[in-house]
């Protein structure tokens, strides 16, 4: 296996970007790292969890966003570079710190925010765009536009942070974040860590204490004078760069993702000498000579950015206050609908862009593959929508929770949250969830649906978190539930892991991020204590969790909580062998026949179960199946049987 | 022909969403899409069949009545008032401790015990009283057991899911009580035998019971809970005529409550029902107006005519003639339920032609609309 | 480090989630990078890796990075590790140029068992693919690799097929050095996988 700090500065390796960025920070000599895990950022720290103990930084996965930037800001305040890595939901939720640590201003060493953003929210539940909070809340960004950069531009990030002693922040968007790609490794320092809290009341000194945003407004315009300094920085920086003729028919203004996709665009139209490209790396305080300059150069300018028109908006801004002499530019991009500002960008849509705005012909097939790909019959290429795992527990305690809501009658629903479970807003769990929103608004919302009962409401309402996202968010709507008399059951899906993201530990699970034993956070004391009813239950025991789910939604008030206590199938595979091996008696499966009409692939639909038209019969695909036995407890004629491996 | 044209979806759209459900249990208990659950039949998920057992089976979806009257007994149906009959009188059983554990007269009992004792069945469905004075279905395999399911408590209980439930391989005899939606249910299974469930041949003996409407088992319940100690329960009755008490024996004591207040937790479903007697059983049982302590009993079927046979032989009942008088009413009760049923159907749907699930002739359709009756009256 | 024949060389791998899409690109990337090429891949991560269809974009150049996106139509070689997923791809980034290795070993869909179709006619679906290749080559990857006793190494097998379709320039040595590198505990298994790989393509 390969770690992240393979000691061999000068060589080329293949990382993703986050690991790009993780190494980055290594060479930039940090000592502390902290999280929570968010797709696309998760493997910046995972990665440097792997080797923290061998290189003596600290890293932790924190139970959330704000925490891991008010920890991680601890650690610049004594004196340690430190980096903190989220999703772009992260960073709504540490906006409130932001606004008040850009006034107060950092330690003496370098604090950076490694934002990842997740444009065609791949793995999200939306894609919104990193960059303009830097606009907003007064913070430097950079956003690297390869693999090589976003390792380089770390330590780069951490000398800007330290000479200016603000916050700083890195975008990263999944396709630099998540895509591999070559990276030349530099040197990891030797740096010996020393922890010191310096209290100086000397207004003077280079941290004055106490930390505080007041007086406000000076702080606020003292801030505004650190930018334009950092401006200046950014003027001449490596990371923003023009390639192309000296007059260029069409200038391209780009960062990020849309550097690599621009230069592959202009390639495949082999129009090299007509396009010039502006490559943005540090995008706020925005380089506003270096953008005058290249922008002299052409009468039109496209701008191909990934999610909002950021630098076009900014760009754009810049220019209408150019002097009525200065050349005039005809801007294109978002504005002009050249391009989207949602979805992810492609090299396909900046081709696209292009050739609206330059008359360049592009076909990349011919008419007769055309006619072959058009005449590829739909049934062959069906969709394969995402579902849960073979074995997953999710999948059991949706059917439970399915079946209550059906049995109570009441018209009951499911407020959803964030994670792997998401997927029950689908066939993967029988269409159950009916919202689905940020981490920790489906209890949210259960609590105002709660209360609702004053007004004639009177359906039982499930909010069904992970329980990641119950240390996470949870806790505080249960505190509101209990003490305002909320009428709302919580479900705990509790796998033991923060699977969606790839495994991570959370502060009910055994271990720390650096693998040492964690003080396990019992979720059923923490409801019980806040005066919550609370029902543990394994979902693979159909029977009973449906019960328990039938009290739980009976019960007349209050909130309540019934944990459904099952490890991931993915985690459970790595330690032990199949419990079950399952059989499928053909004589008994009833397949379309009243009576079943294939509930076991048409309702229950786990992967493992395969449907056999010609035969008329389920089959199990043993390939896939990971034996957990449930799907024998579903089918009702018993043809489904495990029997226990020995 | 049983219409088998439709499937689950219609029959929740057409039936128990609309609260005609008659809780037979017929759709239920070999089905996992059906469950009942507190007094309703809920759908778990959607079965996307466009034909179903749950809809044919069912008996407030259109029902041939000639048909099943021609498949149970070889006659078409012809709307007389207590249906096809071949023998009526009053009984009660012999057995002074059946008598006490009895709504009437012991006799559904008493044939019960005597179909087990000579072998003509093995196992008896019926609705038994829980502890919480709930109905619930028993499988009787002795005669203890089928001791334990004397007595009505008056509410609607889908019985018909235990005879679902029974293993597809299953030779086991059975005798089942029922009331008559669940006898037309009954019958609509014998017209289309279900292939992938135990054979309906099983069935030795169906005993009905007469029925004016049932109490809907949710709402009732609550009721009960609310005004008597149910555990301390004995008895439900409600003594003819006037038939304005429900009674409830506690212990020596009976508690009575006007049967106005009680009639408010009916099941909707019983207004349009045609059938007080249970037509299409093997036999069918009820009390006798004026005579406390007897049993009306119809017999329809050979096979009922040969346990009453069996019954006399062995000396377990004690049979008389049905007072004219009493037989008189009992017809005018019967018709006065089939009349009434057809023209609150008629008011529902607000179409004389179109009487929802029932299938019957023009001049019965006729005749049952013109016929006076009366004042909400009987239980 | 060659001069590639076209620069740069547009690889798709296509399979379903779980089959080990990633792994394949990492050891082509791996061996290549090592070789002094410069790859890029894009991969579908997160949800897709529970049951859905995934698809790696690989480019290799001896010149410089590309972007991690092949445009629509820019396929060099398709690398199927799922029939159904092989046409879906060719679809979209097929053209009449594209070298196809495929595993003509299915995985259902929920969807394919849900809605009661099953799954396409694997004989019309070959052709599908056959028609809309330059040239296929049809590779029985998991049969083979469960004689050799273990379903994944299919991943390897079709590595050996694609090395010996000739198109990518991986030398036996740079390949052999990564197998070592990344299952230091299976390197016999593997390699044994890639020259049925390569045999198994010779073939054909």
């Amino acid at each position: 296996m390969q770690y992240i700090d393979i000691d061999a500065p000068g060589s080329n390796q293949l990382f993703i970007g986050n690991e790009a960025m993780a190494r980055g920070a290594l060479e930039a000599g940090i000592g502390w790292a902290s999280a929570y895990p968010g797709t696309p950022s998760s493997e910046i720290l995972g990665s440097l969890a792997e080797v923290a103990k061998k290189r003596g930084i600290y890293v932790e996965w924190s139970v959330n966003e704000k925490v891991a930037i008010e920890a991680g800001a601890a650690a610049s305040y004594a004196g340690i570079r430190s980096l903190v890595a989220m999703k772009m939901n992260g960073l709504n939720v540490v906006i409130d710190f932001l606004s008040t640590i850009v006034l107060s201003g950092i330690g003496k060493k370098g604090l950076v925010l490694m934002v990842g953003d997740d444009p065609a929210a791949h793995s999200s539940s939306n894609e919104t765009d990193s960059r303009p909070v830097s606009k907003w809340l007064d913070i430097p960004l950079v956003e690297p536009g390869d693999f090589q950069e976003a390792k380089d531009m770390i330590p780069y990030l951490y000398d800007i942070s330290e000479e200016f002693g603000t916050i700083c922040i890195l975008r990263s968007v999944t396709r630099v974040a998540h895509a591999r790609g070559n990276i030349r490794l530099g040197e990891i320092p030797k740096v010996v860590h020393k922890a010191r809290f310096e209290q100086y009341f000397d207004p003077a000194a280079p941290m004055p204490t106490p930390i505080m945003c007041v007086p406000s407004s000076f702080r606020h315009m003292f801030q505004h004078m650190r930018l334009d300094k950092i401006r200046e920085k950014f003027e001449t920086s490596t990371y923003n760069k023009y390639v192309g003729p000296e007059k260029p028919d069409l200038l391209i203004v780009t960062s990020g993702s849309g550097w690599l996709y621009s230069q592959d665009a202009v390639n495949a139209l082999k129009a090299e000498n007509r396009i010039g490209i502006l490559k943005l790396g540090t995008l706020w305080p925005l380089p506003e000579k270096l953008v005058k300059s290249c922008l002299s150069k052409a009468d039109k300018v496209l701008f191909i950015e990934e999610t909002d028109p950021f630098l076009e908006g900014v760009i754009m801004e810049f220019a209408a206050g150019f002097s009525p002499e200065s050349k005039r530019n005809l801007f294109y991009g978002n504005h002009t609908r050249h391009l989207n500002s949602f979805g992810e960008l492609t090299p396909d849509a900046v081709i696209k862009a292009i050739t609206g705005v330059l008359d360049i012909p592009y076909a990349p097939r011919d008419a007769d593959y055309m006619k072959k790909v058009e005449a590829v019959p739909q049934q062959y290429v069906m969709d394969r929508l995402l579902t849960f795992c073979p074995g997953c527990p999710h999948r059991a305690s949706f059917w439970a929770i399915k079946n209550a809501l059906a049995m109570d009658g009441r018209h009951g629903f499911v407020t959803g949250d964030i994670g792997c479970y998401s997927m029950a807003l689908g066939p993967a769990g029988f269409f159950q969830t009916r919202t689905h929103q940020c981490m920790g608004a489906g209890a949210g919302l259960a609590n105002g649906f709660g209360q609702l009962h004053r007004f004639g409401f009177d359906q039982p309402v499930v909010s069904v978190v992970g329980d990641s996202t119950f240390y996470h968010s949870i806790i505080p709507g249960l505190v509101n539930g209990v003490h305002n008399h909320s009428d709302f059951t919580l479900v705990i899906l509790d796998n033991g892991a923060t699977a969606m993201t790839g495994f991570q530990p959370h502060p009910g699970t055994e271990l720390t991020a650096m693998g040492e034993p964690a003080a396990q956070i019992s979720m059923e004391n923490i409801c019980r204590a806040i005066g919550a009813r609370v029902e543990v239950c394994d979902p693979f025991d159909l029977k009973s969790t449906t019960r328990t789910m039938l009290s739980m939604i009976e019960q007349k008030e209050g909130a309540r909580v019934a944990i459904m206590r099952r490890t991931c199938e993915l985690v459970r595979q790595k330690k032990e062998e199949k419990p079950y091996k399952m059989k499928i008696d053909p004589e008994k499966c009833l397949g379309e026949d009243c009576g079943c009409n294939r509930l076991c692939t048409r309702v229950f639909r786990c992967p493992g179960l395969i449907w056999d038209p010609v035969a008329g019969k389920t089959k199990i695909d043993e390939v896939i199946c990971n034996e957990c036995g449930v799907c024998a407890d579903i089918c009702p004629e018993g043809a489904i049987t495990r029997e226990a491996v020995a | 022909m049983v219409t088998k044209t439709k499937g689950m979806g219609e029959l929740f759209k057409e039936v128990i969403n609309k609260d005609l459900c008659t809780l037979c249990g017929a759709c239920i208990g070999d089905c996992p899409y059906t469950v009942f659950y507190r007094g309703k039949i809920r759908m778990l998920d959607l079965c996307t069949r466009e034909e179903g057992h749950c809809y044919g089976y069912c008996p407030r979806t259109r029902t041939d009545l000639d048909a099943i009257n021609n498949k149970l007994f070889g006659v078409p149906f012809t709307g007389a008032e207590i249906g096809t009959v071949k023998d009526v009188f009053m009984a009660r059983s012999r057995d002074a401790k059946v008598r006490s554990g009895a709504q009437y007269g012991g006799t559904v009992t008493s044939l019960l015990l005597l179909a087990l004792e000579s072998d003509l069945i093995n196992a008896a469905i019926t609705t038994n009283t829980d502890e919480d004075k709930l109905p619930e279905a028993s499988v009787a395999r002795s005669a203890a057991g089928v001791m334990a399911g004397a007595g009505s408590n008056y509410m609607a209980y889908p019985v018909l899911e235990a005879l679902n439930r029974m293993p597809k391989d299953s030779k086991e005899k059975l005798g089942i009580v029922v009331t008559p939606c669940q006898a037309i249910a009954l019958a609509k299974m014998r017209l289309d035998p279900p292939t992938q469930r135990a054979s309906l041949d099983n069935i030795r003996l169906s005993v009905g019971l007469f029925c004016t409407w049932a109490l809907a088992y949710d709402r009732f319940y609550e009721f009960l809970k609310n005004n008597v100690d149910l555990p301390k329960v004995r008895k439900f009755d409600i003594p003819p005529p006037p038939a304005n008490r429900f009674d409830v024996y506690i212990g020596k004591e009976v508690k009575s409550f006007p049967l106005d207040e009680v009639r408010k937790y009916r099941m909707p479903t019983c207004a349009y029902c045609l059938d007080m007697t249970a037509e299409f059983t093997d036999i069918s049982v009820g009390s006798v107006e004026g005579i406390e302590g007897w049993n009306t009993v119809i017999v329809r079927t050979q096979h009922g005519a040969d346990i009453i046979a069996e019954a006399k032989k062995k000396g377990k009942l004690e049979i008389k003639d049905l007072p004219a008088q009493s037989l008189a009413h009992l017809k005018e009760a019967s018709l006065i339920k089939k009349a009434r049923a057809v023209q609150e159907i008629v008011k529902k749907t607000g179409d004389k032609n179109d009487l929802m699930y029932i299938d019957i002739s023009h001049d019965l359709k006729e005749k049952l609309l013109g016929h006076k009756v009366g004042a909400q009256g009987g239980h | 480090m060659n001069k590639l024949a076209k620069d740069p060389i547009n690889v798709v791998v296509a399979g379903v989630g779980g089959q080990g899409n990633v792994m394949v690109t990492l050891v082509l990337g791996n061996t290549l990078v090592h070789d002094g090429y410069f790859v890029t891949i894009g991969e579908t991560y997160g949800a897709s890796q529970r049951g859905g269809s995934v698809m790696s974009h690989l480019k290799i150049s001896a010149e410089k990075q590309y972007s991690p996106l092949i445009p629509e139509g820019q396929a060099d070689i398709v690398l199927g590790m799922e029939p159904v997923e092989t046409l879906r791809v060719l679809k979209s980034y097929g053209n009449q140029n594209v070298v196809t290795v495929v595993n003509p070993r299915p995985i259902h869909a929920v969807d394919f068992t849900g809605s009661g179709a099953g799954y396409p006619d694997m004989r019309e679906l070959l052709a599908q693919i056959t028609g809309m290749s330059a040239k296929t080559y049809i590779v029985e990857a998991t049969g083979e690799a469960q004689k050799l006793g273990n379903s994944m190494l299919a991943n390897m097998i079709l590595i050996g097929a694609l090395i010996q379709t000739g198109l990518v320039t991986i030398s036996r040595e740079a390949i052999e050095k990564t197998i070592v590198d990344m299952f230091p505990k299976a390197v016999k298994e593997n390699i044994a996988a890639l020259s049925k790989g390569r045999e198994l393509a010779a073939k054909q």
